[in-house]
């Protein structure tokens, strides 16, 4: 039982991170960015190579990976976000094929086979049955405070209060003076950074494979539906209703069906409740 | 009926026609196999294009109606011994059943979110199939040596060409019917449609189970020519991205476009191979699609079709 809550917790908190990126670019953008999970498989292979195969010290790999990340998340923006000028259904199937690109990107340069990534702290510790990596510990810290920073950006700043407005009317938020593009920019740059430094923890959790990209995606695309958009609490919950479900039904059930669960809640609460279960009206 | 047909749309399915029958006589065993593959590619692709490239409601999960086509006669043929002849067309009404189900969603949902769920489906299959019965569906590993129905690559040629075509020209004339137009008119605007004293519910019934009936029927085929089936290969991104490609670069809600999208994409992976052997390939390929489609997302037969009329109308000015 104290395994499983455990084990829930630090899984939970994993999705949180991998999520967040995600909530934040579907809430003030309103796009969805499929290849958002490409951000955590290359991050994870930038980490890979400056870390492992240069040996830099892991703090460096970290904030490479993140600012590379950030630098992804803009030329995204500017490159194939801003020429679609908002057409939904035309950048989730822009950002789809460059996922795939970026996929075979990584394959020509790193080989289809799967790498372990080191733990970036090394380490573990017991806590009653449970064996508990430090790194994994660490992913979940890392995750709380990106999300009360992120939570107390948005909500104390001059420009976290822009993101809101944009994400809640950005016709409103231009007349009252927000320059939309900025927000913009700085909402993909901030995903990209938060995509990246998920990537980096979530593969090594795992383990680096140029197809990773896909679990972590439907994860965050869970997370987002089920939270609603515009809400870092609801991403926050519902980060831990999905892990805890997985986790429970791999104890439980069976390993095989750890996702099954999860794919039966999108397709439920979007059904029932399209808007999520804290996201304002939409649709 | 209305349909609009001039004297050129004959010559022109009668040349393709013609040109496919006699491809055999021209090409090497290796070029064939390859424009098999192109077929059912092009199968897949029109099956996308009847229901979202008309309607808009775009499935990220097309293979989730391909693999319960595929599975329902794989499963019937190898573990029940029923004939393929019962099991194919078992196997297309399961799918339009699957159809029906994708379809429960789309009463309520649309854009980016319909997509979502589309995409949880084929997830949720995926996960299913290796899980549930896997002595019936052979789990992880999928199943081999199923009924195939054709010999050498010359039958498996004609046989995939003609249910090609004649998807393809049944499809086509359905979509320049009124009907057809109805659907477009849903991708447009659905309050329109409801407006005009249609059903927006039962035009959208009509083409998830259109799409689901070509997809099951592509699906079954596709299976008996491979004799193999394997979850992981199947219920893919990577293959819901080859189909939603193929459509967008030959030109969405064209019929024809997506044929000819196909049929360049199958060949552009075959050239790329001599230089690029493994799954780097996608990387040029990729790219030329997000170029192509940043350009005209309309496709190439938008392009085509602009340039065909600067021509007619430079004619028409001498």
């Amino acid at each position: 039982m104290l395994e499983i809550i455990i084990q829930g917790i630090l899984l939970s908190g994993l999705y949180a991170l991998i999520a967040v990126g995600f909530t934040l670019i579907f809430s003030v953008g309103r796009v969805l960015n499929l290849a958002y999970g490409s951000y955590i498989m290359v991050a994870g292979y930038i980490y890979f190579y400056f870390s492992q195969l240069l040996g830099l010290p892991p703090i460096a790999g970290l904030l490479l990976a993140g600012i590379l990340g950030s630098c992804m998340g803009l030329l995204k923006y500017n490159l194939i976000v801003k020429p679609l000028k908002g057409d939904h259904i035309a950048v989730e199937i822009s950002t789809l094929i460059l996922a795939v690109v970026l996929q075979s990107t990584v394959i020509l340069f790193f080989g289809n086979s799967a790498k372990i990534l080191l733990p970036i702290i090394p380490g573990v510790i017991h806590i009653g049955n449970a064996t508990v990596t430090f790194n994994v510990l660490a992913a979940t810290v890392a995750s709380w405070l990106i999300l009360i920073g992120l939570y107390l950006f948005i909500k104390k700043t001059h420009i976290g209060r822009a993101m809101m407005a944009v994400s809640m009317d950005a016709k409103g938020a231009s007349i009252s003076g927000v320059d939309i593009d900025k927000i913009n920019m700085i909402t993909w740059g901030i995903s990209g950074f938060l995509g990246a430094i998920a990537g980096v923890f979530f593969a090594s959790y795992t383990q680096l494979s140029p197809t990773m990209w896909v679990a972590p995606l439907i994860i965050a695309i869970a997370i987002v539906i089920v939270g609603g958009i515009g809400s870092i609490i609801g991403t926050l919950v519902v980060a831990h209703i999905i892990g805890f479900m997985e986790i429970i039904s791999v104890a439980l059930i069976s390993p095989q069906l750890r996702g099954v669960f999860t794919m039966l809640l999108i397709i439920l609460v979007l059904v029932i409740r399209p808007k999520g279960l804290f996201g304002r009206e939409e649709l | 009926m209305g349909l609009g047909l001039r004297w050129y749309h004959f010559v022109l399915w009668a040349g393709f026609i013609a040109i496919m029958a006699l491809m055999p006589e021209f090409v090497s065993k290796g070029t064939l196999r390859t424009i098999i593959f192109a077929n059912f590619l092009a199968i897949f692709a029109i099956s996308w294009d009847v229901l979202s490239g008309r309607t808009g409601y775009i499935s990220f999960g097309h293979p989730f109606l391909i693999g319960i086509g595929a599975y329902t006669t794989a499963i019937l043929t190898k573990r029940f011994d029923v004939p393929v002849e019962y099991a194919i067309p078992t196997a297309v009404i399961m799918t339009m059943v699957g159809g029906t189900i994708m379809f429960l969603p789309a009463l309520r949902i649309k854009g980016s979110y319909f997509a979502l769920v589309s995409l949880a489906f084929m997830e949720l299959i995926y996960q299913l199939v290796q899980v549930i019965r896997p002595d019936l569906t052979g789990g992880t590993r999928g199943m081999s040596g199923l009924v195939t129905l054709t010999r050498g690559a010359v039958n498996g040629y004609y046989l995939s060409v003609t249910l090609m075509i004649i998807v393809a020209l049944c499809m086509w004339l359905l979509m320049r019917t009124r009907l057809g137009t109805a659907l477009s008119a849903i991708g447009m605007n659905e309050e329109s449609v409801k407006g005009s004293g249609l059903s927006p519910t039962k035009l959208k019934l009509f083409a998830f189970m259109t799409s689901a009936f070509v997809a099951g029927l592509g699906g079954a085929f596709y299976v008996h020519y491979l004799g193999s089936i394997a979850p992981r290969a199947l219920f893919d991104i990577n293959f819901v991205f080859t189909i939603i490609v193929a459509t967008l670069i030959g030109g969405a809600s064209t019929i024809v476009g997506p044929m000819f999208g196909a049929f360049f994409l199958t060949f552009l992976l075959e050239y790329l191979r001599p230089y690029l052997p493994g799954a780097e390939r996608y990387l040029i390929y990729g790219v030329i699609a997000l170029l192509l489609y940043m350009y005209q997302p309309k496709g190439l037969y938008h392009i085509v079709m602009t340039q065909l009329d600067r021509f007619k109308k430079r004619a028409d000015d001498d």
